[in-house]
């Protein structure tokens, strides 16, 4: 473009000067071009590239005028001009062009052809100098101002070569290296060069296309290789040869290096093993034993090496073990370091709290193994005979049982005794409010001539050969009862007077609590205590339970276990005359004919079952008397009957009315509350009663214990006999008396620390309707067995 | 610990029980009232019996472990009471 620019200016360069002469328009063409020309000649490139524009605009529409342009060779290619413009319409353009360029050139556009002479040759002079001296640079010169110097020359030929106007024009033209004006149409040459290729990528075809102009020459060269390869074979030009190659000497070189040990290591993912792992502390402790455990016996063997005492069989067995890889040593150190810290003797093991349950587990299932058949009749449960084993002694007893007749027996299923109990005379028994099996038997004598310190066991039946808790006391023990809202409390009355609690739970062999330092404990053996449920005391006492104890020095206290034991008295026994006669005021102090002390000893009392604030005490005169909470003075009632000390005052606990009394005159006696003789007597033997309990599951069934003999007496079938009489071995006296729930079973205390469990065998008296008529006073008392109930009319 | 013994002692002492073996989970005898070659027999035989037994259990709940096992045959009856550290054997 350059270059046909370049051309095209040099063409319009070498404008004739006839057309110069022609048009003023063309040579105010050139005058302007001329004076862009040298106005931009010293401004940079910038202008006279705009210049060089106004050059192109120029010279295209006004080279049809006055240019005419030659081509190569010479012919005359002037492009006709599209239209003729005035020379007034060209002079705006002139002054338009100053006005861009130049302002100094502005007032010369104004005028007509005069003012371009006036111009002209104001310009003149010094352009006539400059178009010397840039005729003489021109020629000297060989820049890239050629086209500007061949301007210069043009102009300066054109000048010499026409008229005065055009010779002033020419040499304002040649002047236009100092005018700017002038420059402004200088053609400027710009050189476009280029880089040399860089090649990225060069990919030579490697087959050439047939009709391409290498094609004969690539088939030729195919041809002649073909033919070479062909001629080789024979060809002396190419002979085979071998050739040896150097082989490097070899040596042998040896390297020693650690040994790399393998072991196998398997773990079994199991769901409980994952739930330990999880749910344990010490999971990874646990969890590496048990993946040993379950993993080859070599380790487990190695454990047990570990395991040992002493340290040196460790170490070596440590050593041993350092063949097997670090994983399985890792595991084996931490569970080295687990059983190090749990179970590192086999004392500690032994001492450990579960061993000792375990121990006690096993115990009993032992011992129910022994047991079985008698404890499956205890609880009524069926006895499953075992098929295997060979004939022996239980299978008779259970056969024996199979078949029993229907006359009513008494059997005795076991006995609990151990050595400790032996010699000891068993005083009391109670069971266990909340858990029926737990027996408390309370250990002394009765008579008040050998003291020996006395003893609680509390038995278990699960385990018939060994208490499981063992408490000593100091003094026999004469009484004893569970409580019922703290089932762990066991509550002793002793020979001494003092009243103990103990805690069942605990295997502590003391006693929770003791009355020996309360002020106003009793001073006679407590003969008889029991934890009551007292709505309200007339005290203001908060419900709850509380002991009441009767004791031989004549008071029935209550007693408050809040930080030790304060007791107060419910009521002072006062020894009435035989005479009926009773006496009011009871103070100590006053002395009436020969009584020693006005309390009277008494010796057992009972609660009613339905009423709590009534209570029923026997006295050592024989008088019962029937008494209330809220009245510590006087006595309800007074049953006088018996004729020796009460012993045992038991309600019945089918009929809300009726109880009985046993004592040492040798008789039974059975009481309604509201009649003041009793309404049966019964008597067996001469001996005394000492104890007489209703049986918990018959209503008129009553057991009692003689000295030698435990009776039964069943009042639906003989009234007059008892049903069934057993008697115990010579020497060794029965003294008290349980009767167990829910099974037909009967608890015996003798004089030797037996505890005999005996089973009421079939007694029938829950089956038949016996009606019976008693007359006494001329009321008819009926009796219904089933409906338990002894009705007056 | 006189306890232990004597419960142990009480044990022993019953009728129909031929013999006692304590032994550690990894099949130490530490006490035992047969002689040393069957105390080995039983604890090697009884500690396999007592992981198979305490794997069906806890397999089946996790929760649950094995708390006694008891094997009848027809000459004798064999009580075992597992544990994480030990096993009471009784025969």
């Amino acid at each position: 473009m350059s270059t046909s620019t370049e051309k095209l200016r040099k063409a319009t360069l070498k404008v004739t000067p006839s057309s110069r002469k022609t048009a003023g328009s063309t040579s105010g063409l050139l005058r302007v071009n001329t004076r862009s020309a040298a106005a931009s000649h010293s401004r940079k490139s910038f202008s006279l590239a705009g210049d060089s524009r106004l050059l192109e605009k120029g010279p295209a529409p006004v080279t049809g005028r006055g240019a005419q342009v030659f081509d190569e060779s010479g012919n005359d290619v002037t492009p006709r001009p599209l239209c003729h413009p005035d020379p007034a319409t060209m002079q705006p353009r002139q002054t338009k062009i100053f006005a861009a360029q130049d302002a100094s050139g502005a007032s010369v556009s104004d005028f007509l052809s005069t003012t371009f002479q006036t111009t002209n040759t104001s310009f003149a002079g010094p352009f006539t100098r400059s178009v010397l001296e840039s005729s003489a640079m021109s020629r000297s010169s060989q820049s890239t101002m050629e086209s500007l110097n061949d301007e210069i020359e043009d102009s300066s030929a054109k000048c010499s070569i026409s008229v005065s106007l055009s010779d002033l024009q020419v040499k304002k033209e040649e002047g236009k290296e100092v005018m700017r004006e002038d420059m402004l149409d200088d053609v400027v040459e710009r050189y476009l060069t280029e880089t040399g290729t860089f090649w990225l990528l060069d990919m030579p075809a490697v087959s050439v296309s047939v009709d391409a102009a290498e094609a004969e020459s690539v088939k030729e060269r195919n041809r002649a290789y073909i033919d070479l390869c062909k001629n080789r074979m024979g060809n002396d030009k190419y002979v085979e040869r071998g050739m040896q190659t150097f082989n490097g000497a070899l040596k042998t070189k040896e390297l020693q290096s650690e040994a790399v040990s393998l072991a196998d290591a398997a773990v079994m993912a199991t769901t409980w093993d994952m739930y330990d792992t999880y749910s344990s502390d010490g999971g990874v402790g646990e969890a590496t034993e048990s993946a040993d455990q379950s993993t080859s016996p070599d380790i487990i063997l190695s454990q047990s090496r570990e395991s040992s005492k002493t340290p040196d069989r460790t170490m070596s067995v440590l050593s041993s073990t350092s063949m097997a890889s670090s994983l399985s040593s890792q595991k084996e150190t931490a569970a080295l370091f687990t059983l190090s810290e749990d179970k590192a003797s086999p004392q500690l093991l032994l001492q450990s709290e579960k061993f000792q349950q375990d121990l006690c587990v096993m115990e009993r299932v032992v011992l129910q193994n022994i047991f079985q058949a008698r404890l499956a009749a205890y609880r009524r449960l069926p006895v499953l005979k075992d098929p295997d084993t060979l004939h022996k002694p239980s299978e008779t007893l259970g056969a024996e049982m199979g078949a029993v007749p229907p006359a009513p027996a008494l059997e005795l299923l076991w006995s609990f005794s151990c050595e400790l109990t032996v010699g000891q005379s068993v005083s009391s028994m109670a069971w266990n409010k909340k858990n029926p099996d737990l027996l408390a038997v309370g250990y002394g004598q009765f008579d008040l001539k050998n003291q020996k310190p006395g003893l609680i066991c509390c038995w278990s039946l699960k385990n018939p050969m060994w208490p499981e808790r063992i408490f000593p006391c100091q003094s026999g023990v004469t009484a004893l009862d569970f409580s019922a809202s703290h089932p762990g409390q066991l509550a002793a009355g002793m020979n001494d007077g003092s009243i103990a609690a103990f805690s069942v739970q605990s295997r502590e062999r003391t006693a929770v609590l003791e009355s020996s330092e309360c002020p106003h404990k009793h001073s006679g053996p407590v003969w008889q205590v029991k934890w009551t449920d007292q709505d309200s005391g007339p005290w203001g006492e908060d419900k709850g339970e509380t002991l009441v104890s009767v004791s031989a020095d004549g008071r029935i206290s209550r007693w408050i276990l809040r930080k030790g034991l304060h007791c107060m008295d419910l009521l002072k026994l006062k020894r009435i005359g035989s005479k009926a006669v009773r006496k009011q005021g009871g103070e100590k102090t006053r002395r009436s004919e020969a009584y020693i002390s006005r309390q009277t000893a008494g010796l057992c009392f009972d609660f009613h079952p339905r009423d709590p604030n009534i209570y029923l005490v026997g006295t050592e005169e024989g008088h019962i008397h029937k008494c209330s909470c809220s009245n510590n003075e006087q006595y309800l009632e007074t049953y006088t009957s018996h004729k020796g000390p009460v012993y045992k005052v038991t309600w019945s606990p089918s009929c809300p009315d009726v109880f009985l009394s046993c004592s040492s005159d040798w008789t039974i006696r059975l009481w309604r509350q509201d009649l003041l003789t009793p309404v049966l007597v019964f008597t067996s033997l001469h001996r005394a009663v000492f104890d007489v309990s209703w049986s918990l599951r018959w209503a008129t069934v009553f057991v009692a214990v003689n000295e030698d003999r435990l009776e039964i007496w069943d009042l639906g079938a003989n009234i007059l006999d008892p049903t069934i009489v057993s008697s115990t071995r010579p020497g060794v006296k029965l003294t008290s008396l349980l009767s167990a729930t829910q099974t037909d079973c009967v608890l015996l205390g003798d004089s030797n620390g037996h505890v005999g469990v005996c089973q009421l065998n079939d007694l029938g008296a829950g089956d038949s309707q016996v009606n019976w008529k008693h007359t006494h006073n001329g009321r008819q008392v009926n009796s219904n067995s089933t409906s338990h109930c002894f009705a007056c009319i | 610990m006189a306890e232990v013994e004597e419960t142990l002692k009480r044990i022993q002492t019953q009728k129909g029980v031929q013999g006692i073996i304590i032994v550690t989970a990894e099949g130490i005898p530490i006490r035992s009232t047969l002689d040393n070659a069957s105390t080995v027999q039983y604890a090697g035989l009884i500690q396999q019996l007592v992981m198979k037994a305490r794997v069906t259990v806890r397999e089946m709940d996790p929760q649950n472990d094995l708390t006694f096992l008891r094997i009848r045959s027809k000459k004798n009856e064999i009580m075992i009471a597992p544990d994480k550290d030990y096993f009471l054997i009784i025969l």
